[in-house]
């Protein structure tokens, strides 16, 4: 049972992952009075990428896109999805911190062995936009481990299920609200879509990618959004006993998301890191002294 | 004859005989360098697990010195005799087209004897000699390569000799009111002081430490001492010279003091002074991050992280729960080992380079030096704490600390700390070794192999520590036992505490599974051609040769938001005083003109002032 769980949990992540980005385009395309591309055409392409040849920069381009991918099905064994959390046992909250680091380091060796510019530019804008998020971010998890005395994410989750979605909860809310205005930041889409900007930077660390690569590159991108997403509603909306009720919340976080990613321009990198250390994270910080204060 | 007066009297014994061997030739004397250091590292590795205490002095002034051993010291002796051994190897190509390599070997003997020396001391009296031996041997060495380096040796040596008065002053205190130095009647006898008295002993001593470990504000000689010194040295330097202040600190408080008798009463003025030391610690961690991500020079950048990891250990130690002393040794001996690969990397890139280590000029260097590359990469996991690493040990045993302890400020800043420390350390790796090779360096070498030897060995210590940290917290247990702390609760390969456990060998299972698992999945489809680094996209231009600058300011707009706030106004202060110090200096010395005229009437008009002041007042 354990090793099937093993196994199971990062496929499914993957199949979530692609088939939210598929849903994404179609979503979209509805929303500006398009047609749209079917909901499967993503997983189409990924399978045509790996048919196809592409050039090589050298071996820290192939590692660290082979490490960004692995460091992030990895993450999905720690995150609760449902009840399956099937290495919940070997660390909490700050391992899971600190594996969300892989993707993105792995990420930016790979594409900044291309000695591409845009990929360079793109990178600088991935760390600084970071940067900007976990600032508010680290005071949430700080917020939500301090009022629940822990750092295991499974008993944060079981926590909720008797006191509630954590962003309902008095001291909790101010976080919850500050989480809730990170997030298009934290799934990097509009307006914070600074990173993979195309018309700008080429699509950034994205750039120098093709075939195999491209199709780990759109994995990785589809985990990323499946774990931003889960994390959420694990920390803030009581995660859930049941994978399917987990999945429908993931999903409305998902339309949030995109509704989000619909109506607003592109910010400037600086413009959003001063829209992300302003507001957020004023209320952020005011969440965690209201935790401090109001806990035993 | 004790094992510990051996090792003493072969480590200061080697300083002279490296000198004079080196006179005779220098192959002579390179090899009896590294057998001497791998001697050390004999000697003491024999010593594991002993405990005890020899007067191999009673002359002085009817004050005994001895010398003790015991699981701290050992620790520490250990980490600094193998860090400078490895150092010593790399020292070998490195320096060999200098002048004075004698001079320099003879004198990193000497920092070498001087730490063991402190670490063993028994007595706060030899403590202080040995201590002033690994000051002013460390002065000559910052100094060696002239120039600015003069000047960075001179404001270390100040900064010192201020830390080393008030340990001095501490110590005569300690000996007036007890009437000995030796460090365990000491911790007996303190516990009847007054919390008054504690706290006075503390703070005197931890302005000595402090300075030693860079806790900000008595941080400013680390960036200069770091950047001038020569690349070997500085990863001694910041591995364990300057981490002998945290072997301080720890001696201060928890042995001499015996803090953990107190944290928990309640009129008790340690624990309030641990709180002042845990949030100068955090100050240390944050601002010092964040002047790093600023900075161009390599040395430099890494030089800004030797202060702010330093602040992880004042953290931990400070916050004086059993895991969080275990946390903050840990870091200390983790810091140690990332951090001279750190330095080793950029001094092999130094070394083929012709010393360039501005970041803007170099390039591309993952294909000339592939294992460079790798030490620099561990390294700066290491540093980050990336998950396997043994940097994200003893990290997660902090930030467990400070969370389980309800002090989320504390652990916001050590986790802040972190995310700045990615960025700075991304564009540290980027800029010396991804990006555009430049063409001048198209037919660099690889470094030698005595290089690559110390990089290796401290690479693959970073993942068997971070995969099996069990290792070196075993002995770090017996260190906090001997503390009066509980025993922590640890395995090979996990820890647990009360609010949840890390499982590193799961961890390095299921990450190593996955890296198979994508590699096998990419190897399937994969059709790869290697190209030429010029052969990319730029959407129609060309990108030019050799002007690859997008990366000189790499983090503009962050820069512009943040730096005006990043002052280090403390390094303004001191200089301010130093300057008014030397322009008063210089008022006086025109006193001194050199004519005996002026100075027969210097006698004439002070013994007149007298005969008036009698005259008028009649004092005497």
């Amino acid at each position: 049972m354990h090793i099937i769980e093993l196994i199971f949990s990062p496929l499914l992540a993957l199949l979530i992952g692609v088939f939210f980005l598929g849903l994404a385009r179609k979503v979209m395309a509805r929303i500006q009075w398009r047609y749209g591309p079917p909901v499967t055409q993503p997983l189409i392409d990924i399978i045509r990428l790996l048919s196809q040849k592409s050039a090589s920069h050298g071996v820290a381009f192939n590692i660290g896109l082979v490490m960004s991918l692995a460091g992030s099905l990895v993450i999905t064994l720690f995150l609760p999805f449902g009840k399956i959390a099937p290495m919940s046992n070997s660390g909490g909250m700050l391992v899971i911190l600190y594996l969300m680091l892989i993707g993105p380091l792995g990420m930016a060796i790979s594409s900044g062995e291309s000695a591409n510019p845009n990929a360079s530019i793109g990178i600088s804008r991935k760390l600084l936009l970071a940067m900007g998020y976990e600032l508010p971010f680290l005071l949430v998890v700080l917020a939500l481990m301090t009022a629940y005395n822990t750092t295991s994410i499974t008993e944060i989750v079981s926590l909720q299920r008797d006191t509630g979605w954590s962003m309902f909860t008095f001291p909790l809310v101010l976080s919850g609200i500050a989480y809730l205005l990170i997030l298009p930041a934290m799934l990097g889409v509009r307006p914070f879509e600074v990173v993979n900007a195309p018309q700008e930077i080429s699509s950034g660390p994205l750039v120098e990618y093709g075939g195999p690569y491209l199709a780990l590159a759109t994995l990785q991108h589809a985990l990323a959004f499946f774990i931003g997403i889960s994390l959420f509603v694990n920390l803030m909306w009581g995660g859930a006993a049941n994978p399917v009720i987990f999945f429908l919340k993931m999903l409305v976080v998902f339309f949030l998301g995109i509704f989000v990613n619909a109506v607003f321009p592109r910010l400037r990198i600086d413009q959003a890191i001063r829209y992300l250390w302003r507001w957020p994270s004023l209320i952020a910080f005011a969440g965690l002294i209201l935790v401090c204060v109001t806990g035993s | 004859m004790t094992g510990m007066e051996i090792l003493l009297l072969v480590a200061f014994g080697g300083v002279m005989l490296t000198y004079i061997l080196g006179r005779i030739s220098s192959s002579l004397r390179n090899t009896f360098a590294v057998v001497l250091s791998l001697v050390l590292v004999v000697i003491i590795a024999l010593m594991y697990d002993k405990t005890g205490e020899t007067i191999f002095y009673r002359g002085f002034f009817g004050i005994p010195m001895s010398f003790r051993i015991d699981a701290l010291s050992w620790l520490f002796a250990m980490a600094t005799s193998v860090l400078g051994c490895l150092s010593v190897i790399f020292s070998l190509s490195y320096m060999s087209d200098r002048k004075n390599i004698s001079f320099y070997y003879s004198m990193l003997f000497l920092v070498n004897a001087g730490m063991l020396g402190v670490v063993f001391s028994g007595d706060l009296l030899s403590f202080f000699i040995f201590w002033e031996i690994m000051s002013w041997s460390t002065f000559l060495l910052i100094s060696f390569n002239r120039g600015p380096a003069v000047a960075a040796g001179l404001k270390y040596i100040i900064m010192s000799i201020i830390g080393s008065m008030a340990m001095l002053a501490g110590t005569i205190s300690l000996y007036t009111n007890y009437g000995t130095l030796n460090i365990a009647d000491l911790s007996h006898l303190t516990v009847s002081a007054s919390p008054g008295y504690q706290l006075f002993l503390l703070i005197i001593f931890g302005v000595a430490f402090g300075i030693k470990n860079a806790v900000m504000p008595l941080h400013t000689w680390l960036p200069d001492a770091y950047t001038e010194a020569p690349s070997p040295f500085s990863a001694v330097l910041s591995g364990m010279l300057t981490r002998m202040g945290i072997y301080g600190f720890l001696l201060i408080i928890y042995v001499v003091v015996g803090a953990a008798r107190f944290l928990h009463a309640a009129d008790s003025t340690v624990s309030s002074f641990n709180y002042v030391l845990a949030w100068l610690g955090a100050i240390t961690i944050v601002i010092p991050t964040f002047i790093a991500m600023l900075q161009n020079d390599a040395k430099r950048l890494l030089a800004w992280h030797g202060i702010g990891q330093g602040g992880y250990m004042i953290l931990g130690i400070a916050f004086g729960t059993n895991m969080g002393v275990a946390g903050g040794i840990f870091h200390t001996l983790n810091h140690a080992i990332y951090i001279v690969l750190l330095f080793m990397s950029v001094a092999a890139i130094q070394y083929r380079t012709g010393g360039v280590r501005d970041l803007n000029s170099l390039g591309g260097l993952i294909k000339k030096m592939p294992v460079a590359f790798i030490g620099a990469l561990l390294g700066i996991c290491g540093l980050i704490g990336v998950p396997l690493t043994n940097g994200f040990v003893s990290k997660w045993m902090i930030y467990k600390t400070l969370i389980s302890g309800r002090a989320p400020f504390l652990a916001f800043a050590a986790l802040i700390g972190s995310w700045g420390t990615i960025l700075s350390v991304y564009k540290f790796l980027h800029n010396i070794f991804l990006g555009q090779l430049p063409e001048k360096y198209r037919d660099i070498k690889q470094s030698p192999f005595n290089m690559k030897l110390p990089i290796i060995v401290l690479s693959s210590t970073i993942l068997l520590f971070g995969i099996l940290p069990g290792l070196p917290l075993r002995v770090i247990n017996k260190i906090v036992v001997s503390f009066g702390f509980d025993s922590l609760n640890i395995s090979l390969w996990g820890i647990v505490s009360e609010s949840g456990m890390l499982n590193t060998i799961n961890l390095f299972a299921a990450i190593l599974a996955g890296l198979i698992a994508v590699w096998l999945f990419f190897r399937i489809g994969a059709r790869t051609i290697p190209v030429k680094q010029d052969d990319n996209y730029a959407a129609g231009a060309a990108v030019p040769r050799d002007r690859y600058s997008y990366t000189a300011k790499y983090y503009d707009p962050l820069f512009r938001m943040i730096s005006p706030y990043l002052k280090d106004i403390f390094n303004t202060f001191y200089m301010k005083i130093a300057d008014l110090t030397g322009y008063l200096s210089n008022g006086i010395r025109k006193i001194y003109t050199g004519y005996v005229g002026n100075y027969v009437m210097y006698i004439v008009l002070f013994i007149s002032l007298m005969i008036f002041v009698q005259m008028k007042w009649s004092p005497w």
